[in-house]
């Protein structure tokens, strides 16, 4: 079943279309990849499904109810987060009270908020630095806090924007392995993501955009061998390496 | 959660060292004393309310003289109008201001940054010149108390002010007891995610012009409540007295010396500056009036130059390396 299904959706700014006529489901339960090129309009897909964004026209719907026009914060308790590409602390604040923000949107009960935003603080591992000034902390968990405060929602989609970019070798693996926890907890994921080291070996299903619009959607293997895919983004060289990475199955993320 | 212990104890101690005071000879009855004090607990409840929407919520408002004098006007319009007690006349002055800070703000909510602060300049002027010519409410001349009987019931008092120290005492309690309990609950989470990026917040499922305006309104209710022991205490009130910049100003310079958006701040500002004025003005008052507001103004510009996070934030400073001091190396 389709948790969230995108139909003809485009979003224009002035005469530059961002999105153009770009269509496709999220199957509940799944991890679904957002690739491609650079100003493809993958952050601007992922604001208009959160409601930051009016789309120009199309529709969204979330569990089978239209949410194209909703302000953002109903969108949020319908359950769908996400995070910001360009971190967003809620800079005075503490780390943890950045996730008891979060943790407040399913209760009010300061106990029940609390135990809720300490568990998604330790799956972030983010425990250490719980009192600490969100403004102050390191990229690496500024992208950590992202996660742990969309997770502290209790959502049933979350939407990532490039949650392992600057994190290195090692900060990355910990992401796919927090990404693979959420969806053993029944969380579907919808990512977008350049490091397909990081991509690849988990999702269960690629979308391409390009140039605002979505130029195949299929499952990883598939979409490495697609001519259009190697030409628009992954370059000849690039794409031999990842076709064998994904025949070995391994996510060996080294030679990044 | 040691800090919050400590704030605890303060918290319990203080109000236990108050209100015994008076009961101790010599504490406070008929001297200057009670009477700043008195003030000091009055304008710490004021500088707090206004620190729920403009510290807490960031939203910079300086309109709350109006919703101070609606509260004001609403005890002395209860007594000198209607013959009636304070205490009916100050919910519903606070009531009425609440809810006239619902259509005043929403519209300024929409504007962003400094536009909001400047458009709350403007309510003020609007508001001191309507009740300038409504005739109702005593227009320019205002409305001054009839003599009435010593006690509770009137909340007056003439000779022995105790009355109006313990009231202030519990206005003080009242407010800050309620800015405590939404320090520690959702709403406390939910105003410093508006005001710390109102997107982020709503991304969160924070519905940011509900909780603005909550807070607003709550805001307002408790400056409204402030205000009508103002009256009570002057025995009058008038436009100028209460709905001026100047008053407003009162309110916004207390909380930034003390320290915008925190518990203590509103407290801490006050105990500086309202013992500041009130004995400039009355030891200084040869040189004219208005000396007192020089003097706020230069300890302000000196703050905000050398310690813009107030008197909490130095003490924050004092304490051992803890929360504040660790950086991660990000930004500052
Ligand atoms: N608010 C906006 N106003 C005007 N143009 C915008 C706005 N947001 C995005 N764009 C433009 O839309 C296009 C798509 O941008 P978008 O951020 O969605 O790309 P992206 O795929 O997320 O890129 P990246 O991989 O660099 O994050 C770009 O040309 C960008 O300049
Ligand atoms: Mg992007």
């Amino acid at each position: 079943m389709a948790i969230l299904t995108v139909r003809n959706l485009t979003k224009s700014f002035g005469a530059l279309v961002a999105n153009n006529d770009i269509s496709f489901d999220v199957e509940s339960g799944t991890i679904v990849g957002l690739i491609g090129p650079n100003g493809a309009g993958k952050t601007t897909l992922f604001n208009c499904v959160a409601g930051l964004y009016r789309p120009t026209s199309g529709r969204i719907t979330f569990e089978d109810r239209d949410i194209t026009n909703l302000p953002s914060w109903r969108i949020a308790r319908m359950g769908v987060a996400r995070t910001f590409q360009v971190v967003r602390p809620l800079k005075e604040m503490t780390v943890l009270e950045n996730i008891l923000v979060g943790a407040y949107m399913r209760t009010g009960n300061p106990a029940e908020a609390m135990a809720s935003a300490k568990r998604c603080m330790e799956m972030s591992s983010l425990s250490h630095y719980m009192d600490r000034r969100a403004g102050g902390l390191t990229i690496g968990n500024k992208k950590r806090l992202e996660v742990a405060r969309a997770l502290a929602t209790g959502p049933k989609l979350i939407l990532l924007d490039e949650a392992a970019a600057g994190l290195t070798t090692t900060e990355t693996r910990e992401m796919v392995e927090l990404i693979l926890r959420m969806k053993s907890e029944g969380v579907t994921i919808l990512m977008v993501e350049h490091i397909m080291e990081a991509i690849m070996p988990i999702a269960d299903k690629l979308v391409v955009l390009n140039g605002g619009e979505k130029i195949i959607e299929d499952v990883p293997g598939v979409v490495v061998e697609d001519p259009e895919v190697i030409r628009a983004y992954f370059g000849e060289k690039y794409s031999r390496r990842l076709r064998k990475g994904a025949k070995e199955g391994n996510d060996d993320g080294r030679d990044a | 959660m040691n800090t919050k212990k400590i704030s605890d104890g303060i918290w319990y101690l203080l109000l236990a060292g108050a209100l015994v005071l008076p009961f101790i000879p010599g504490g406070i009855e008929n001297t200057f004393h009670g009477h700043v004090l008195t003030m000091v607990f009055l304008y710490a409840s004021m500088a707090q309310a206004w620190n729920i929407i403009s510290g807490y919520c960031g939203q910079t408002s300086f309109g709350h003289a109006v919703f101070f004098g609606i509260g004001a006007y609403g005890a002395a319009m209860a007594v000198v109008q209607f013959n009636s007690l304070p205490w009916y006349g100050a919910p519903v002055g606070a009531l009425v201001a609440a809810l006239v800070s619902i259509p005043i703000s929403a519209p300024c909510f929409r504007l962003k940054g400094h536009y909001f602060a400047i458009a709350t300049f403007a309510i003020v002027e609007i508001f001191n010149r309507l009740f300038m010519i409504w005739d109702w409410v005593g227009g320019a001349i205002g409305l001054d108390y009839p003599i009435l009987e010593d006690g509770w019931r009137n909340f007056s008092w003439s000779s022995d002010k105790t009355g109006y120290y313990l009231g202030a005492l519990f206005l003080f309690a009242l407010v800050f007891g309620v800015v405590r309990w939404i320090d520690s609950h959702r709403m406390g989470y939910y105003l410093r995610a508006v005001r710390e990026g109102q997107e982020t917040a709503e991304s969160l499922g924070v519905n940011s012009s509900l909780v603005k305006l909550s807070a607003m309104a709550l805001s307002a209710g408790l400056a409204g409540l402030c205000g009508a022991f103002f009256a009570q205490y002057n025995y009058r009130v008038d436009p100028p007295m209460v709905m001026s910049l100047d008053m407003s100003m009162k309110f916004v310079l207390i909380t930034i010396l003390g320290g915008l958006g925190t518990f203590w701040g509103p407290l801490l500002g006050a105990a500086v500056l309202i013992p500041l004025q009130e004995y400039t003005r009355a030891y200084l008052a040869h040189l004219g009036s208005g000396v007192d507001l020089i003097i706020f103004g230069l300890i302000i510009i000196y703050t905000m130059i050398r310690q813009p996070t107030g008197i909490m934030g130095l003490i924050r400073g004092l304490a051992p390396r803890g929360r504040d001091a660790s950086n991660d190396g990000g930004d500052r």
